[in-house]
């Protein structure tokens, strides 16, 4: 077990210009924490992972596992175990062999390789497959010998490179908890890729949310929900998505249709500071509530109502300065509006609202 | 049935194009047939009636093809020579094409180019200037020499086939192997060359099939009947029968024993030879 550290560390991809796949990637992960990496395509997170492996270069600053400066060292001198997407099985060999491959080379005795993989079988439910090839395996149970490889080898931190993506949906929410329940047993430190922020929610003690090989966000699940830095992290977390609409602002607050949603002194202020015209509006389904049509609200015409049985989601236009914008409502799944109709929203609670720079995305208050 | 179908027949194209695939299939089945047919049948009842049966049965001309133009020493020459130079060069192309199709520098691409126009010369342009070399090296007229040939003239088509295959095969696993600890040659001997097995075994089967079949420069470098291949034996036996009278019962029994070793390993291993030369190709 050991704790790891970016240390300002990029991976640069020669081209023209060159690609910065991980930028100045500063991050802190303590012993024994499940920290999840999670981004959109092409935002580092595989890169970031793979550099902590040691197949990716580190072209810029350093990493360090358990205090140790393990930059140039190659993968085998790391302790460390990765699942891999495509779970990466030796198709030649058993499932037993697959999960001692790592002992048999550091020169373990048999009879200790097979009580090891003995012991890790059984964990994962695995024993009655120890004789099979890789092929006759579903992907479920691959993947578990994959998670198996790993854990046999008592590395002091685990590495996994998206292993749920080849799932389906049903076995994917049963291993999600298998392996967040495997960790904390373990207790061994975890980075763990994906592109899921419903994953990323559901298993990390923390999550990193990078975009562009920038780090945007390092925080608890609840912290990054509450209080996310940036728009780009307010709209990536969370499903549905929170509704994220440049408003113009006025002494009072930001003004939609039919209401001025009022703002905290500390935003307007801010705001004002920098003479902004209009701000990044953030508002959660589930912070916005449909009300009779007395009471106050904005207009919203109703365009589409996704029925998830608990809930539905109400998607519908609101007049916004001169265009329209569409919004999105979670209401109760048993009295949902019909389409066409007219509903009035209102905020459910003002310290639910935020507010985002319109240009730099950047939070404005604190 | 209906959905099945609906994928199937995708037009008149294909359907003409099945119909001449199957044409191009019965054509040489036909040819291979008659092949074996006319080599159990006497020389006058071959001219007689090319279609017919009459005289079937004599495997005596077997006996003849084989003991009048040394078929034995032959064969022996050829099975050594023949699975000797296979062998060496899936060997020596295997660890070659490896690192040319994992490193992604430009030397590696370079040199990839390289070998492939080695491919595209052809080999008429090269036997003067081979002969001399040859015979400078003092391997003239001598199996060794056209091992070493045989070794070198193939390592082109072999290293560029299996570049092809091991840039298929999926890195993650290699990866795999180098966390798990091991090192770049075990990582190749354990990992990769069992999971390459079947671009391997293509590789030796192809070379196996164009040696065996190779005429042309043993024709230049052998002269000793005693060192003769099977090709060889069997154009000289072609051209003793222009001295003691032809027979092409006999002749065709020569053939035969050519190409039926070759048709044994298509059908033992055609599978194998196909999914060798499409993996990658679907997933």
């Amino acid at each position: 077990m050991a704790e790891v550290a970016y240390v300002n560390a990029s991976r640069i991809f020669s081209g023209n210009p060159p690609v910065r796949a991980v930028d100045q990637l500063q991050l802190d992960v303590a012993d024994g924490e499940f920290l999840v990496l999670v981004g959109p395509s092409g935002s580092g997170k595989s890169t970031a992972l793979r550099m902590l492996a040691g197949l990716e270069d580190v072209d810029e600053g350093a990493i360090e596992i358990g205090g140790k400066d393990v930059t140039n060292v190659p993968p085998k001198g790391r302790d460390i175990a990765m699942v891999f997407q495509s779970y990466a099985l030796y198709p030649h060999m058993t499932v037993a062999e697959n999960m001692g491959f790592a002992l048999k080379l550091r020169g373990v005795a048999k009879a200790q390789i097979k009580e090891q993989v003995a012991e890790a079988a059984k964990m994962l439910d695995l024993t009655k497959y120890l004789d099979r090839k890789p092929k006759a395996l579903s992907g479920g149970q691959r993947q578990r010998v994959a998670m198996g490889r790993a854990i046999v080898r008592e590395p002091s931190v685990f590495l996994m490179d998206e292993p749920l993506s080849n799932l389906d949906a049903k076995l994917r929410v049963e291993t999600r908890a298998n392996i967040a329940a495997l960790q904390q047993r373990l207790g061994t430190t975890t980075i763990y890729v994906t592109h899921d922020q419903v994953e990323a929610m559901t298993m990390g003690h923390r999550v990193a949310v990078l975009k562009d090989g920038l780090l945007q966000q390092c925080d608890t699940p609840r912290a990054l929900y509450d209080h996310p830095a940036n728009a780009f992290v307010a709209g990536f977390i969370g499903s549905p998505a929170m509704n994220l609409k440049t408003v113009p602002l006025t002494a009072e607050g930001a003004k939609l249709d039919g209401i001025v949603v009022p703002l905290s002194r500390a935003a307007l202020d801010k705001a004002s500071g920098e003479s902004l015209g209009e701000v990044t509006f953030g508002i959660r389904p589930e912070a916005l509530a449909l009300v009779s049509s007395e009471e106050q609200g904005m207009n919203m015409t109703v365009e589409l109502v996704e029925e998830l049985g608990a809930d539905a989601l109400v998607h519908g236009a609101v007049k916004i300065g001169e265009g329209t914008e569409r919004f999105v409502v979670r209401v109760d799944g048993r009295t949902p509006p019909t389409l066409g109709q007219q509903v009035k929203v209102a905020v459910r609670d003002t310290t639910e609202i935020h507010l985002f720079h319109p240009e730099s995305g950047d939070r404005l208050e604190a | 049935m209906g959905s099945r179908s609906a994928r199937t027949d995708t037009g008149p194209v294909r359907r003409v194009g099945i119909v001449a695939v199957w044409l191009l299939v019965a054509f040489n089945i036909g040819v291979l047939l008659w092949m074996l047919l006319a080599a159990l049948r006497e020389h006058t009842a071959i001219f007689r009636e090319p279609w017919g049966l009459s005289s079937l049965g004599r495997f005596g001309n077997f006996v003849k093809a084989w003991s009048d133009s040394h078929f034995g020493q032959a064969a022996l020459n050829t099975v050594v020579l023949v699975v000797a130079s296979s062998v060496v060069v899936v060997a020596v192309s295997a660890p070659a094409s490896y690192v040319l199709a994992k490193t992604k520098t430009r030397i590696s691409g370079a040199m990839a180019v390289f070998f492939a126009l080695g491919i595209g010369i052809p080999v008429q342009v090269i036997v003067i200037p081979l002969f001399v070399m040859m015979q400078d090296a003092g391997l003239v007229n001598s199996l060794g020499g056209l091992f070493v040939l045989y070794v070198a003239l193939s390592v082109p088509f072999t290293v560029f086939l299996l570049i092809g295959f091991f840039g298929s095969l999926p890195e993650e696993i290699e990866e795999a192997a180098a966390i798990d600890g091991a090192g770049a040659l075990r990582t190749f001997v354990q990992i990769v060359l069992p999971v390459a097995r079947n671009g391997l075994i293509t590789a030796l089967i192809l070379n196996l099939i164009s040696l065996w079949n190779e005429t042309f420069i043993a024709l230049v470098f052998i002269q000793d009947s005693g060192k003769q291949t099977l090709s060889l034996a069997l154009l000289g036996f072609l051209q003793t029968q222009q001295y003691s009278g032809s027979d092409y019962g006999a002749l065709f029994a020569g053939v035969s024993i050519l190409v039926l070793p070759m048709l044994a390993l298509y059908v033992w291993l055609g599978r194998r030879i196909i999914e060798g030369l499409t993996v990658g190709a679907v997933k």
